[in-house]
């Protein structure tokens, strides 16, 4: 049975933030984005790395001209640190592959307090 | 005949060959060398990283910097150490060390900052991954052939070895051993280098730096460092290096407009280089006690160029009165390959110990590579293998070849 679990209250977690925190054994962290909150499991798919410890970044794609690149500073994407493996933290998915997904968890704010669901 | 063999030649054997032949080929493809595959018992497999009594890291970072560095020149090349102190850019005028686009963009452990010059860190660095022994290689200093000065290649090579030793080896842990430091500059005077350096405590082999030495690894001005290496026990580690492409390679970098495209290739491509001039040039038949080791190309590539070399070496014999046998016989017995980078392996992981099958276990050594963000944790490879060979073909890999080659 899922139960809710108080993580931070929503002054503590600015644009662009996170917190890690470990609920029943699993290390989860939960962003803040655009004033949205995304929690997601601090475990990287590739080779079980420390996924959530790395920096959020966006995404250089090319324009429809095809000849210019441009990077999208949406910065929603987080890097694992130990190869670099790019996941959009909204859905948990790989950018480049979606068979590669991690865990994610339904977050839930009530009077100020930012809860995980697990 | 076993069915490993029948792997190697074909499964319509039985119809073409007659008993003798079948010995004969059995022997060239030294099936008693080999490690046993994929028919072996439940009972003799290992399961976890644990039950592994040791794990050696066979390519294990340093990260020194030239302020590391220019303390440790001697008084004899004060002049090239006033030229390198006063350099504003010396990464860059004095060595070549140059990306296609900056690698620095895509993961934050980065290659080339400072983060692991000390031993406490590097120690750190193995603990995490639960490496008994980690045999130091250089970071900066892989650049050394791209450096155009024989004079402070030399300077730059005899200085990182007195930092190695005096901050690195002699701090009395046993579990960094170290390569002593060559350059492809001046070979006579690195004889003496490995003279100098080679009774010192936990140095294990030398380390040659070998993408953008020209000529190849295997012409014989390089005949004064094999000879040292192999007088004083050491195995002589070649190591890559896509940074040195802007000298090797140069057209290859011009139109290598992503650090990918350079680096993909960089690395298999110019050991493919120097492990085929070392063969074919018969190294290893002028130093029959000397061993070689492979780093940082990964695995999949041996098989190919060892078919390959032997099909020419049968097709071609009369250019190479220097060989007296295969070359894969050559690399069976005196060359060995570190794993590290495994690649993408995951979408049918036994082909990667197929590979390794193919490649001959016995020549095969893990490596991590750390702190760089390519770098593979035991494992990627053990969670590879272990179903496939039995427990004492897996100890090897992870650790005990090494042990036994490096005497640690
Ligand atoms: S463990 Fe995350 S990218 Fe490899």
């Amino acid at each position: 049975m899922p139960s809710k679990h108080k993580v931070a209250t929503t002054d503590e977690l600015t644009d662009g933030s996170r917190v890690i925190t470990e609920i029943n054994g699993q290390e989860i962290a939960v962003f803040q984005i655009d004033g949205e909150y995304h929690a997601i499991a601090n475990y990287c798919v590739h080779q079980a790395g420390p996924l959530c410890e790395g920096k959020l970044t966006g995404e250089t794609y090319v324009e429809d001209n095809g000849w210019d690149w441009n990077y999208d500073d949406d910065e929603k994407h987080i890097t694992c640190p130990w190869h670099g493996w790019l996941f959009d933290v909204t859905n948990g998915e790989n950018i480049h592959n979606s068979k590669y997904k991690v865990p994610t968890y339904n977050v839930e704010i009530e009077n100020e307090s930012i809860f995980v669901v697990r | 005949m076993t069915d490993y063999f029948k792997m190697f030649v074909g499964s319509n054997t039985n119809r073409l060959l007659s008993p003798e032949s079948i010995r004969t080929i059995e022997g060239w493809v030294r099936v008693p060398n080999m490690g046993s595959p994929s028919n072996t018992a439940e009972s003799q497999r290992i399961r976890n990283l644990d039950e592994l009594d040791v794990i050696v890291d066979t390519d294990a970072h340093i990260r020194e910097t030239i302020d590391d560095l220019l303390p440790y020149i001697d008084d004899q090349y004060e002049g090239a150490k006033w030229i390198v102190e006063r350099t504003e850019h010396p990464e860059r005028d004095i060595y070549s060390l140059t990306h296609s686009l900056p690698p620095s963009l895509h993961a934050e452990r980065g290659g080339w900052s400072a983060d692991t010059n000390t031993v406490d860190k590097k120690l750190n660095e193995l603990d995490e991954f639960n490496i008994d022994y980690g045999i130091v290689d250089p970071g900066l200093n892989l650049v050394l052939p791209t450096v155009n000065n024989e004079r402070i290649a030399v300077a730059l090579t005899k200085a990182y070895n007195n930092w190695l030793l005096d901050n690195f080896l002699d701090e009395g842990n046993h579990r960094l051993k170290a390569n002593l430091l060559v350059s492809h500059h001046r070979p006579e005077m690195m004889a003496e280098e490995i003279d100098r350096m080679a009774g010192e405590k936990d140095i294990v082999g030398v380390a040659f730096p070998s993408t953008g030495v020209i000529p190849p690894a295997g012409h014989d001005r390089y005949d004064p460092i094999y000879q040292a290496a192999e007088d004083n026990g050491l195995p002589v580690f070649f190591h890559g290096a896509s940074t040195n492409t802007s000298h090797v390679f140069p057209l290859q970098r011009m139109y290598n407009q992503t650090y990918t495209e350079d680096h993909v290739i960089i690395h298999p491509f110019s050991q493919m280089w120097n492990l085929s001039s070392l063969i074919f040039q018969g190294a290893p038949e002028r130093f029959p006690d000397l061993d070689f080791v492979f780093q940082e190309s990964g695995v999949g590539w041996i098989p190919y160029l060892m078919w390959r070399m032997d099909d020419h070496y049968l097709e071609m014999n009369y250019e190479l009165p220097l060989l007296e046998k295969m070359p894969s016989e050559y690399i069976h017995d005196q060359i060995y390959f570190t794993t590290q980078p495994l690649g993408h392996t995951e979408d049918n992981p036994r082909h990667l110990a197929m590979a390794i099958e193919m490649a001959g276990p016995n020549n095969i050594m893990y490596s991590s590579d750390l702190p760089h963000s390519d770098f593979d944790p035991p494992s990627e490879l053990f969670n590879r293998i272990r179903g496939h060979f039995d427990r004492e073909t897996v100890e090897n890999i992870m650790g005990e070849t090494a042990r036994e080659l490096l005497d640690l």
